[in-house]
């Protein structure tokens, strides 16, 4: 009984474990950001609980974003451990029912999930208590937890589906999601939950279309694209055809944009929305630019970072073709990540739709923090995904480049607000600065190449 | 006599195409290579045999860069791996025992890519020949990731063998392959300049093209000799393989 449930649950753990044993360091700084995290966003409440601050943020808020995250971790895990798992052909030629393996393997996930929701709530409770709030919700918390299995049960619905060759059979579960994000009621999600049930029940007992799914997807027509490219193109055409493939490319430009449009509206009305008319004066001044400086953050991690960490971090089984070509290692790397400069364009949406609210004013500083912020996160990004060649799944380490790139993009913005208000032209300031940045980049293509270079690299 | 042919002077006097001198190599604490020593000739088809996990797929990732080492010192055709893998790498195709390549890319657009990496010129007609005689041709506009194996299989064979290598080091090279691409394999082998290093279970295949086996236990060489004495003092390679495992106590 259980026999799946038990090989998923040790294989993620052991995989955990053996991944703590290889980089000790990574999950040392992992586990720092993520207390750093919990510790900041505790005494954030602490702080607005204390001055009695009435933030439009909701409790309803907080528990459509804990959904939302579930959903994708959950479709993300289903995909890994079922929809691509060829080690999972063993148990489903056996003599035990298929369905109630992919049962199986939908427990092992929700405990999984859980485990996550229990370990990360609790720690933020207790951070809480140390600030000495009350934090006897039990209400709350119920449906908090009801509300991530309801999320796990969707997600995993929605990955069984998403990749199958019937994909119709998603537009239940996306009339239901969007029922449950419409409503802004958690009550309803916890209402509903037997519904949820039903789903991801219905999407097990038609599981077996998406095991090992693939598509035989012929290319004629980019066929006249292929011929003999020198090897920085080969890298870049390389790169940007995957992109474009996975529709990587669109999803980048929609995120500039979006995001674009969403912080030039709070850099207009988010002080009215946010921020209670009594303290408006003492603290609203200061919430224009930081809607600025989050748009330009989210926008440059999206299109920036995550794809420079993923120019090796994708590498896993395939590091053979790289390494047995004969081709200098700052080719390679310089090669891979002269398709970030594609990656670049599709954030610059951004500063078009962002203007429509800002005005021209802003403009030059919109520019300069936007290619600071990217060179700056590939500058970061580079060197750490050639030193963790293959973690692709490794949310670890994009969470903690996150954090880094945040708190130096936080210091920067501060040290480029002073320089705006005291320099008549800071625009020449600004120039020496990317020069400057623009070789640091160049050490760290350097520094790349030394880590990825057999002599000084470690077991791949 | 140029100055690059001065320069590669050492290219000309050598005997070995590969060598593998006093090489170790540990995965932490399992020791995968003891002080392995191997002198590869040219022309020469050498098979590598032994049980599962015996070092065969670590030692041809050695010698194609693809892995560091602990100590000791491969060349290629000369080059250091290490300190010239370019020019060392320059001389090698090689064969992976997991084919693994970019799924989303087709066949052919993988192969323009490391042909283009290779720099080779003329290698659309390369791999037009190459891809019929092994009968991938037709499905090089399909995406690598709604391959069979052996059709992965094939690619990885002709990616390895496009740019004419001199030395060839194939992992298991007909696995997963349908008898035809198999025959045609094995000819091509056999009509190769250069050296030819295998790593296989199959004793049906080294009988048929190699010339020296190489027998590997647990990190050692613990026997080589050419494939005619052993056949001709034990009657087959698979008879000769148990006895030599047999009489052997690592």
């Amino acid at each position: 009984m259980f026999e799946t449930t038990k090989i998923i649950l040790t294989e993620n753990s052991r995989s955990l474990f053996s991944k703590i044993k290889d980089s000790p360091i990574l999950y040392l700084i992992f586990t720092g950001t993520i207390l750093f995290s919990v510790f900041v966003f505790a005494y954030a409440f602490f702080f607005f609980v204390k001055i009695g601050i009435n933030l439009d943020i909701t409790i309803e808020d907080v528990f459509f974003t804990v959904f939302f995250l579930f959903l994708l971790k959950s479709a993300a895990d289903v995909y890994n451990n079922f929809v691509k798992s060829s080690a999972l052909s063993y148990p489903l030629s056996t003599q035990v029912n298929q369905k109630k393996t992919v049962a199986e393997i939908f427990i092992g996930i929700l405990l999984i999930e859980l485990i996550i929701w229990f370990s990360f709530s609790l720690l933020f409770l207790l951070s809480l208590l140390v600030f000495k709030i009350n934090i006897y919700y039990p209400f709350e918390y119920t449906y908090f937890t009801l509300g991530v299995i309801s999320a796990v049960c969707l997600g995993s619905a929605l990955s069984l589906f998403f990749f199958s060759p019937k994909r119709y059979r998603l537009i239940p579960v996306l009339i239901f999601l969007g029922f449950c994000f419409q409503s802004r009621q958690p009550i309803f999600v916890i209402f509903t939950l037997p519904l949820a049930i039903i789903h991801v029940s219905w999407s097990i007992k038609n599981s077996m279309d998406s095991h090992l799914f693939s598509k035989r997807k012929e290319r004629i027509k980019d066929k006249s694209n292929i011929k003999i490219r020198n090897t920085i193109k080969a890298f870049f055409h390389r790169e940007t055809t995957v992109l474009y493939r996975d529709k990587l490319l669109f999803s980048f430009i929609f995120t500039s944009i979006s995001t674009g449009l969403f912080s030039g509206y709070l850099f207009v009305n988010g002080e009215e929305i946010l921020i209670p008319e009594t303290i408006r004066n003492q603290i609203g001044g200061f919430l224009p630019s930081m809607f600025m400086f989050l748009g330009i953050y989210v926008v440059v991690m999206y299109t920036g970072v995550f794809p420079a960490l993923n120019l090796f971090l994708n590498e896993e089984k395939t590091m053979w073709i790289l390494r047995h070509i004969p081709i200098r290692n700052e080719n390679i790397i310089f090669g891979k990540a002269s398709s970030l400069s594609l990656c670049f364009l599709t954030a610059v949406p951004f500063i078009s739709y962002i203007t429509i609210f800002t005005g021209l004013d802003k403009i030059v500083f919109l520019i300069f923090f936007l290619i600071f912020s990217y060179i700056a996160g590939i500058i970061i990004s580079l060197p750490l995904g050639v030193k963790y060649v293959g973690k692709k799944s490794d949310i670890m380490l994009l969470y903690s480049v996150s954090m880094i790139l945040f708190v130096f993009l936080g210091v920067v913005s501060v040290v480029v607000n002073i320089i705006e208000s005291t320099f008549t032209y800071p625009i020449v300031l600004y120039i020496l600065i990317l020069l400057l940045e623009i070789i640091v980049l160049f050490v760290s293509i350097k520094i790349s190449s030394q880590i990825l270079s057999l002599k000084y690299n470690s077991i791949r | 006599m140029s100055k690059n042919k001065l320069f590669n002077f050492k290219a000309y006097v050598r005997l070995e195409m590969i060598s593998v001198n006093n090489v170790t190599k540990t995965y932490g604490k399992i020791i995968a290579l003891k002080n392995v020593n191997f002198k590869f000739d040219n022309s020469q088809v050498i098979a590598i045999m032994g049980e599962n996990g015996a070092g065969k797929t670590t030692l041809l990732k050695l010698c194609t860069g693809i892995l560091p080492f602990d100590s000791g010192e491969i060349t290629v055709d000369g080059y250091n791996i290490i300190n010239d893998s370019i020019k060392a790498r320059e001389q090698i195709g090689y064969l992976p025992e997991m084919p693994y390549m970019y799924e989303r890319l087709t066949g052919r657009e993988f192969l323009f890519y490391i042909a283009s990496l290779r720099k080779i010129n003329d290698a659309e007609e390369k791999i037009n020949e190459i891809t019929k005689m092994i009968g991938i041709h037709d499905f090089l506009d399909y995406e690598i990731g709604s391959y069979s194996k052996g059709m992965k299989q094939k690619i990885s064979v002709t990616s390895a063998i496009m740019h004419n290598p001199k030395n060839l080091l194939l992992d298991e090279p007909v696995y997963g392959l349908d008898p035809l691409t198999s025959r045609a394999i094995q000819d091509f082998i056999r009509n190769k300049k250069g050296s030819t290093i295998i790593a296989t279970h199959s004793s049906q295949l080294v009988e048929q093209i190699a010339d020296i086996v190489y027998v590997i236990m647990r990190g050692r060489v613990i026997h080589s000799s050419g494939v005619s004495n052993l056949t001709s003092k034990y009657g087959s390679i698979e008879d000769a393989y148990f006895h030599i495992k047999d009489e052997t106590n690592v």
